[in-house]
């Protein structure tokens, strides 16, 4: 079963993206901030990232550098509320940019999408 | 003091005749010739002439030459009097000519009048002139300007007009500069074209004659070796004159005058007018260059003072801008996260809810309502960033098709009956697709609200020449034709729902004017063919 891990300050979203998450099919781990994300991040191994912007403490492009050197591979979603981060060099170290939306289907499209091509490669 | 006259004495001694004069020993053996030119003026002489003892047979020997001498003095009167009419004349054109090249900053009006004194018959009556020009560079000698005719029957034509025009030759200028510049500029384009040279040919007969900076008299052209064939061809004459302009010793250009038509000789005075006609012309026409240049420096300064203005006011609008963005970005945090989280939840209720249950109606309008509030999250947001305003070539009825297929079923629902009519080959227009769709989205919703009992709603586009149009008239079903007021008042600018507030800055964005219909109560949207896009009023 693939592993995802969710990192959002939000309570609220963390619920929801593991609840349409697991019906989907994945195993999901969730994090409330970057610093429990990285430590999740020692403690076990997963398939693919999903990670909010603006948080609390650590942003996730503080975060997604930070995978990107330690955790080589691992494929990032950057899913936030925010859509002028599309324009910040940092964020085109992820594999997808999403911009947040109560229809999760962009989310799942791309989490498939990913998963897919990384198997293959 | 008296003294016995000598004019009858073939052989004088020095000091016998006062009015010989040091050097004039040749007179004191010449009588005829001391005749003519001292005893003539010799008082003596005169007195003497009456006497009856004067040698008659002498006189009638002298006689002869004193009328040839007179007959000789006549002519060189004539001649001097027709060189002082000659230079009078000369005099007179010059000051004509000078008067307009100092006047004039205007490069096209000096050379229509340098090259028109050049080839006019009160001027130089050379049959053409052309000018050559160092061009800004410095790296070529231009063909620039031509005047004069080309064949036989074009002077003709040309001589006879002006001959009937009466024109000073000033007026000649003007009226040239005025009507037949560009025209005689076309007609000799080849030929200009032809004479260009390049500066680095110090050898050729052009760039040669210029860095000497001395006038240069051809007789024969064709035998010039360093003129190319297809010049030579094109001048097409044997001899021509080629005077360097010369302004503050620097090299602007090279003046040539042929007599290509009547081949009438070049004289050497006529050279040399020209080269005394050539100062004033080079000093002219370097300050109208400089004067050009320096007009064409001010235009610049002048765009640049004005896009720097619009910079300037562009940054302010951007600080504002950025300012109401951040406070956008910041709203657009707090209120995405929850509308993702309760969208999201009723989801995957509704998923999980039974076909037939009452949930689920309520599930249904708060996914609908989410959905609404996302819609105008989206396009608040792309309006307060502005960064990319996202115009470009679009169908009207493309969009107005796709905005009621998202709507169908909403309009099935509240009972209305939609009646689409769109205006057949309407030509793309510039707009921004999601901006104006959500703005018709918007406009159709609230249209659903005004209709609560049902009814008919007919949309349509129309093309004109310069605009389109998109419209609503709406027939309710119940009594009274629907108050189409809280839809048409924010769109005039008049409070009301922030979504149509939104849709107001939206059209106000593409230029669009909004109407109101009566009875049917309608909304008519005319938006510009050719709308200027500006980013600051969207």
């Amino acid at each position: 079963m693939e592993r995802l891990l969710i990192v959002d300050d939000e309570r609220d979203i963390r619920l929801l993206y593991a609840a349409e998450l697991e019906e989907e099919g994945y195993q999901v781990k969730t994090a409330g901030s970057g610093v429990e994300a990285a430590d999740l991040l020692k403690e076990m191994d997963f398939d693919l990232l999903v990670l909010d912007i603006q948080m609390k403490g650590e942003s996730g492009l503080q975060l997604l550098q930070q995978i990107v050197k330690e955790k080589a591979g691992l494929p990032v979603i950057l899913c936030t509320a925010f859509s002028c981060y599309k324009e910040d060099f940092s964020s085109w170290l992820a594999d997808a940019y999403i911009v947040k939306s109560s229809d999760l289907s962009q989310l799942k499209n791309e989490i498939r999408r990913i998963l897919d091509k990384h198997e293959k490669s | 003091m008296s003294f016995p006259c000598c004019w009858q004495k073939e052989r004088i001694e020095p000091g016998e005749c006062p009015f010989l004069r040091p050097g004039d020993q040749e007179l004191l053996y010449n009588r005829q010739q001391r005749f003519l030119t001292r005893c003539l003026e010799c008082s003596r002489f005169w007195e003497e002439l009456p006497n009856p003892d004067a040698d008659l047979r002498l006189l009638a020997e002298l006689f002869p030459c004193v009328v040839e001498a007179l007959l000789g003095l006549r002519s060189q009167n004539q001649s001097l009097s027709h060189q002082l009419e000659t230079r009078t004349r000369e005099a007179k054109f010059l000051h004509e000519v000078s008067l307009v090249l100092q006047t004039s900053t205007n490069i096209d009006e000096v050379i229509a009048m340098a090259l028109t004194a050049v080839t006019a018959g009160q001027g130089f009556g050379f049959n053409r002139a052309i000018l050559l020009l160092v061009d800004r560079s410095g790296d070529f000698l231009c063909g620039h300007f031509a005047i004069g005719p080309r064949d036989q029957y074009e002077a003709g034509r040309i001589w006879q007009e002006i001959a009937a025009s009466e024109l000073s030759l000033r007026e000649l200028a003007r009226a040239f500069f005025e009507k037949k510049m560009d025209q005689e500029r076309e007609k000799f384009r080849d030929l200009l074209d032809t004479l260009t040279v390049p500066m680095d040919r110090p050898d050729h007969l052009f760039i040669r004659t210029l860095k000497a900076q001395a006038s240069c008299h051809m007789t024969d052209v064709r035998q010039e070796p360093t003129l190319e064939p297809r010049q030579a061809e094109a001048l097409g004459v044997r001899e021509m004159v080629l005077v360097p302009l010369i302004s503050k010793s620097r090299p602007i250009g090279l003046l040539l005058a042929d007599n290509n038509v009547n081949g009438r000789p070049i004289e050497t005075d006529d050279v040399h007018l020209l080269e005394t006609f050539a100062l004033p012309v080079s000093f002219a026409i370097d300050r109208a260059a400089l004067y050009e240049q320096l007009q064409s420096e001010l235009d610049r300064l002048t765009e640049a003072h004005r896009r720097l203005q619009e910079q300037q006011e562009t940054i302010l609008r951007m600080e504002k801008m950025a300012a109401v963005g951040k406070v956008s970005a910041d709203i657009a945090h707090s209120v995405r996260n929850p509308l993702t989280v309760i969208g999201g939840f009723a989801r995957n209720l509704l998923r999980g809810s039974v076909a037939e249950a009452v949930q689920r109606q309520y599930l249904e309008s708060i996914l609908r309502e989410t959905r609404r509030m996302e819609e105008t999250l989206k396009v608040a947001m792309a309006v307060a960033e502005e960064k990319h305003p996202a115009y470009d070539w679009w169908d009207l009825n493309q969009l107005v098709s796709k905005v009621f297929t998202g709507l169908q079923e909403d309009f099935k629902i509240a009972n209305i009956d939609c009646r689409l009519e769109f205006h057949p080959h309407l030509p793309l227009m510039r707009l921004d697709y999601p901006q104006l769709s959500f703005c018709l989205r918007s406009l159709l919703r609230h249209v659903l609200d005004v209709m609560p009992s049902g009814g008919r709603l007919e949309i349509g586009t129309r093309g004109e020449e310069d605009r389109q149009q998109i419209a609503f008239r709406c027939l309710g079903a119940g009594p009274g034709a629907p108050d189409l007021g809280s839809i048409i008042n924010p769109l005039m600018g008049q409070g009301g729902d922030p979504g149509l507030q939104l849709c107001r800055k939206i059209l106000a964005g593409h230029g669009a004017t909004v109407e109101q219909e009566e009875g049917p109560a309608g909304i008519r949207i005319w938006l510009p063919q050719a709308a200027e896009i500006s980013p600051g009023k969207a």
